[in-house]
């Protein structure tokens, strides 16, 4: 019964999330370039990359993978120079990458595929939708691939996500909606040195940058 | 297909690698009206017509042209020249997005923000080609552009703006200083080695699509098809309008402040400005003094790096010289300033934080004066009928715009990331500059002088991202479209 009765909420919903899609579609907010410096360095980007094999056996091979190059991957983050953080993690069936850097999006996948593209090339050969490679050869696809695979993530505060919505009631909706197309999300993120940049902590903590 | 030999150079569009030096310059903004006469005008300066004035090309010269003719194209060129939607989308998303909506990218905001730019640079959609005629004289520069604007007996084009350059004695530009220097010199052209430049040799790919490019492994993508994009480069075109009063005035408060300074002498040894040639007033010489630390370079072309503090030391540096440095041992930037111009824009081998991207930004830089020189003895009358615009017609040439060229100006000119002692710092010349946060710090032994407050010495007018196809290309396009 009560299977039966979740089974038809969801039901439902699908159905309305087909229907307000087409009644009222909500685009999904583009990020844009700003030029304050806060804006500007500890960007981040969320990698969810889907395997190509879900078995318990695919999901120990990426994890080997990984772990293989492990030193490649972090002697590479190093020499891109802007790199907070980055985290390889394995989650459900998705294998991501999740960094925190400095200045532009692009610029910085750019850095990726020249400074380790050729680990870039033996992640990208188990998942599931792989982009053209190798990466060096066809880096504009593989920076288009990285945009579509990147989890989206909500601006500091969310009510400006919709600045023409006039009646708030219909936030829910629009949200219901964003999400529906934007399954993979990063609801915020803390830092607690804001608008400096990775070589400016490096510095002032004595650390070669 | 990647390729590592040396490309055809009667492929090539000359002003990618090499600059003509011709003393005058004519940029017509074009719209195609009849693309079929375009179609055969394209066809016939690529070889149809050897009556026709031909596109020039990259071969070596026996004997230097009267006149020179390239041309480049924007997306909206490509469509209206029959090219199909599916392979203009072949082409970078930046140069298919456009020089307007990058714009908070690469620091063209406020007064520089393309709502605020020429009306011909506003509406891209108009916008097709910009065919670019150079001379020695302005005859030879009439006749040139009169035979492109008859094509179609007249009515081929519509004509957004005819955007005229003309050189200043010496090869300086507004400002004052001297310019085009410094260029990349590509491996296996003729002129690489004449001379001594402590930078290592740039790959092909770096300028023309379908190479190795400076980044190990990588090239960029070629549109398609390839006889449309291999041996093709970008431009970022732009008019840049150049505040040379304020900049001026900002070289006096600078100097002011520096003088009153307890750190003065240490900037500027005591005396030392008597020694220069021509000798000159302490005031004076400390506002040259902060002209070149701004950039890099005294205002005569010598690098701060190799002469820290006279324009003309003994020995001279001579012509040849002018490159011959480097940055390594200069850590603290107490020759040459790490927030410099040329320093931002060519870090050389200096420690910078991207340390794989060293050479691998260089780009091809060639730029003419517009507007009038600047006369310090007669200067421009505030209440002038009409404001008096200087500036620069600028090229930024490379084979990618996104890697080379808004990395630039993104991270480096307008953000400072390359050194932690200057991120969040913006370049004095060209930077995105805000009078309340502005700053560029000049090292002064194991302190600093910061010079802050000042505004923006250049501002955008309009710019286009544009294509510089191979003459195979052009012929192709010329093919397409008639």
């Amino acid at each position: 019964m009560r299977w039966t009765k979740l089974h038809a909420t969801m039901m439902v919903e699908r159905f309305l999330i087909w229907y307000w899609k087409r009644r009222a579609p909500v685009a999904t907010p583009q990020w844009g370039w700003k030029t304050s410096l806060a804006d500007n360095v500890q960007q981040q980007m969320n990698l969810i990359m889907p395997l190509a094999d879900t078995t318990g056996v695919g999901k120990a091979k990426a994890v080997q993978m990984v772990a293989a190059n492990i030193d490649e991957l972090f002697t590479g983050l190093n020499n891109i120079g802007t790199v907070h953080s980055a985290r390889f993690d394995l989650i459900g069936e998705y294998l991501c990458i999740i960094t925190v850097y400095d200045g532009d999006h692009e610029v910085y996948i750019r850095d990726f595929i020249s400074v380790f593209g050729s680990v870039f090339d033996a992640m990208i050969k188990i998942v599931a939708d792989p982009p053209p490679w190798p990466c060096e050869l066809y880096s504009a696809e593989f920076v288009k691939w990285i945009g579509d695979h990147e989890g989206f993530q909500v601006p500091y505060n969310l009510t400006q996500m919709f600045p023409d919505e006039k009646n708030l009631e219909n936030l829910s909706r629009d949200l219901v909606l964003l999400l529906a197309d934007n399954p993979y999300v990063q609801i915020g993120r803390f830092s607690g040195y804001p608008a400096l940049s990775t070589a400016q902590i490096r510095l002032a903590a004595g650390i070669e940058w | 297909m990647v390729r590592d030999e040396t490309p055809n150079l009667a492929d090539v569009q000359g002003n990618i690698l090499r600059g003509y030096r011709k003393h005058l310059v004519r940029h017509l903004v074009l719209t195609v009206l009849d693309r079929r006469a375009v179609g055969n005008w394209l066809l016939d300066v690529t070889g149809r017509d050897l009556t026709a004035h031909q596109v020039t090309n990259a071969e070596p010269w026996d004997e230097k042209p009267s006149t020179c003719l390239n041309v480049a194209v924007t997306p909206q060129g490509l469509a209206a020249l029959g090219i199909a939607r599916s392979a203009i989308e072949t082409f970078p998303t930046e140069f298919v997005a456009g020089m307007a909506s990058r714009a908070t990218k690469i620091g063209d905001v406020g007064e520089s923000a393309p709502e605020n730019w020429k009306p011909e640079w506003r509406s891209p959609e108009r916008l097709h080609l910009v065919v670019t005629v150079h001379a020695d004289t302005e005859v030879d520069r009439e006749a040139l552009s009169r035979e492109v604007l008859a094509v179609g007996g007249g009515q081929a084009f519509a004509v957004l703006a005819s955007l005229d350059g003309a050189g200043f004695p010496g090869g300086k530009v507004h400002f004052g200083y001297r310019d085009s220097i410094a260029q990349p010199r590509f491996i296996g052209a003729r002129e690489a080695l004449d001379r001594p430049d402590r930078q290592p040799l740039v790959e092909i790919g770096a300028a023309l699509l379908g190479y190795l490019t400076p980044i190990e492994d990588v090239i960029f993508d070629v549109p398609k098809p390839e006889v449309l994009g291999l041996n093709g480069s970008f431009n970022a075109f732009r008019v840049l309008e150049q505040r040379v009063v304020a900049f001026e005035e900002f070289l006096t408060d600078s100097a002011e402040t520096i003088l009153a300074s307890p750190l003065a002498d240490q900037v500027l040894p005591a005396g030392i400005e008597r020694t220069w040639d021509p000798p000159m007033s302490r005031l004076d010489a400390m506002r040259e003094l902060v002209a070149a630390k701004v950039l890099g370079r005294w205002r005569n072309g010598v690098s701060v790096q190799m002469s820290p503090h006279t324009p003309t030391p003994k020995p001279p540096v001579s012509e040849e010289q002018l490159n011959d440095f480097a940055y390594r041992e200069d850590t603290d930037g107490a020759r040459c300033p790490m927030g410099s111009h040329v320093r931002r824009c060519n870090p050389r081998d200096a420690r910078i934080v991207q340390r794989s991207t060293n050479h691998a930004r260089r780009i091809v830089r060639r730029g003419i004066p517009y507007g009038p020189i600047y006369d310090a003895a007669q200067p421009d009358l505030p209440d002038a009928p009409e404001r008096v615009e200087r500036g620069l017609l600028g090229s930024f040439i490379g084979a990618s715009l996104l890697v080379q060229f808004e990395s630039i100006l993104y991270d480096w000119m307008n953000l400072g990331l390359l050194d932690p002692r200057i991120t969040g710092t913006n370049d004095v010349l060209v930077g995105n500059n805000d009078p309340a946060f502005s700053c560029f710090a000049l090292p002064v032994g194991e302190t600093t002088i910061e010079l802050r407050g000042f505004s923006r010495f250049t501002v955008t007018r309009g710019g286009a991202y544009l294509f510089l196809p191979s003459l195979s290309a052009i012929k192709h396009l010329g093919q397409s479209a008639a």
